[in-house]
């Protein structure tokens, strides 16, 4: 499984916060699966927006093409694209390794 | 950093929220954050920041860029820098003349970040000193001092400005002197008197037209806004724009898009607009003359300019300035004016302020046979009535008022015998009573009485 492992590098400065942000990310992932049962396509739009600023801005870059897949796919009514992009968003979540570094 | 700058971020997303503030105090600053406008106005009227960093979209709460509005209009100064998850070209124009010193994309990039923060932070501790401007604004009263640093700070930035003063204070040329120390500087300066054109050639001259959009429309016509693309509108006597322009230029200050009379599309645009008036605006959106919205958005930055009579101590510089100004134009040797006549006119009411006086130096020096102006010439000077020519406007305004009034005497107040004499219906004389705030009920009780 270890060839799964997506090694991410992150600035040390925020170690103290990344517990809380995956803690978030994982009821983002939650959250998504269930609106998209619900074809809730405002949550979905929602939570990809959030996902967007905020991923690559601690550094987790794939986060926010996934978050703007996720966000344009569900303003467009798109639910394959949304779809594929949460399964990835979930693959990405269970393997995401991460790497402290000073920057 | 020698002192701690304090910064307040507003956010609703609590991660981005602890990521800023991570950022910003590994940045060495001193950092309050809050979840909502409406919070971070709570907090500042204990705590004021140096520098307010907010996101655009906070749900269904108040935006970054309402929250901007309301932050300038107790601080008109205090920079704000916006963050936007949307890439909006549009969305950052409007944030930059809206008064933001910045507008960031996110994701946000620590470094980004800090730059700007320090860049914004340089520019309000900093912009104080630009000797252009000053030489172009004749000035040694403290009045003036304070309203020249207020507009050098607005020329560093691209914010909407709006600037009061009564006929003659010089309205255009303080204008004229923050678009040359502005960035813009090298891109067009465009005026108009909002009050000096027809209502329907208004909308055309400033917003263009297509061919055909109307008769005599013989070609297509870019407006005075896509004139001064990348530079600056003035909009001079803003007060005298009629409502129906009012409703469009409150469309184009919201989108930042102008669309041509007889156009379907909307063309964006990136102009500064300064605006200005010697009339008393809240008054007349008090009266329903104008609307609210559109003063609200015109007047991010006040400027006021103080009348001639309160800046006495300018006068000498002035005169000297105007006499100079009449021996080149001439090609003659400067005339002078004995302490005498100096004193006179430091004393005088100048109703038409700095044109007056430029007005009165002219013909002084034009009459003068003598090297020193005498204070007789002066005193005559300053009684020609040309200099305090009403504009036409004011004269038919002021005539329509005493009209209505005669009338009103003359029917002892009964308003739809008056508007029979007038030869109007009452619906369009009460209309005109309330134009000029007339109330026919205090002409019943007078001759009752």
């Amino acid at each position: 499984m270890s060839e799964d492992k997506i090694v991410v590098n992150i600035d040390i400065d925020l170690e103290d916060l990344i517990p809380g942000f995956m803690e978030n990310r994982q009821t983002d992932l939650q959250k998504l699966e269930q609106a998209l049962e619900d074809q809730d396509y405002e949550t979905l739009r929602s939570i990809g927006h959030n996902l967007k600023g905020v991923g690559g801005g601690y550094g987790f870059h794939d986060m926010t093409a996934m978050g703007t897949a996720i966000e344009e796919g569900a303003r467009e009514n798109k639910l394959e694209i949304v779809k594929e992009n949460v399964t990835k968003l979930s693959h990405y979540l269970s393997n995401v390794e991460i790497v402290y570094q000073e920057e | 950093m020698d002192k701690e700058y304090r910064l307040l971020v507003v956010d609703d997303e609590q991660d981005m929220l602890v990521l800023l503030e991570s950022m910003l105090k590994n940045g060495g600053f001193d950092v309050k954050t809050v979840t909502s406008g409406e919070d971070a106005l709570i907090e500042m009227q204990e705590n004021k920041p140096d520098l307010v960093i907010t996101d655009l979209f906070m749900g269904e709460r108040m935006n970054g860029m309402q929250l901007m509005e309301n932050i300038h209009k107790n601080a008109p100064l205090l920079p704000v820098i916006i963050l936007s998850g949307q890439a909006q070209i549009r969305d950052a124009v409007k944030a930059t003349h809206m008064g933001s010193a910045a507008f960031l994309t996110k994701p946000i990039e620590k470094e980004k970040l800090l730059e700007q923060v320090g860049q914004v932070l340089n520019i309000t501790a900093s912009g104080r000193e630009n000797k252009e401007f000053s030489e172009s604004i004749i000035y040694k009263s403290n009045v003036m001092e304070e309203l020249v640093d207020l507009s050098v700070a607005v020329a560093a930035t691209s914010v909407t400005v709006f600037i009061m003063g009564e006929t003659g204070t010089g309205k255009e040329i303080l204008a004229k002197a923050i678009h040359e120390s502005s960035e813009r500087r090298n891109k067009p300066f465009i005026g108009i008197n909002c009050g000096a054109i027809p209502e329907q050639l208004l909308e055309s001259e400033l917003f263009g037209h297509e061919k055909g959009a109307f008769t005599g429309a013989a070609s297509r016509h870019d407006g005075l806004f896509q004139a001064a693309s990348g530079g600056t509108i003035f909009l001079d006597e803003i007060g005298d724009m009629p409502l129906s322009l009012q409703v469009k230029l409150l469309r184009v200050l919201q989108d930042m898009e102008v669309r041509p009379v007889g156009s379907t599309k909307n063309i964006p645009i990136d102009v500064r607009i300064i605006s200005a008036t010697h009339r008393d605006l809240e008054e007349m959106v008090d009266a329903g003359e104008f609307r609210s919205d559109l003063y609200y958005r015109l007047k991010v930055v006040p400027l006021v300019i103080p009348k001639l009579s309160d800046r006495c101590e300018d006068i000498p510089l002035l005169a000297d300035h105007f006499l100079e100004q009449h021996a080149q134009a001439n090609n003659k040797k400067k005339k002078h004016l004995s302490p005498e006549s100096l004193n006179y006119l430091m004393a005088a009411e100048w109703p038409g302020n700095i044109r007056q006086l430029n007005n009165v130096i002219e013909l002084c020096a034009t009459l003068s046979k003598t090297k020193n102006i005498s204070l007789s010439l002066v005193k005559s000077g300053l009684q020609d009535r040309n200099t305090q020519m009403k504009t036409l406007k004011e004269a038919k305004s002021e005539f329509e008022k005493n009209y209505l009034i005669g009338v009103l005497k003359m029917s002892a107040g009964h308003v739809a015998n008056a508007a029979k004499i007038a030869g109007r219906n009452r619906t369009e004389f009460y209309k005109l009573l309330g134009t000029h705030n007339i109330e026919p009920g205090k002409f019943r009780s007078k001759n009752k009485a």
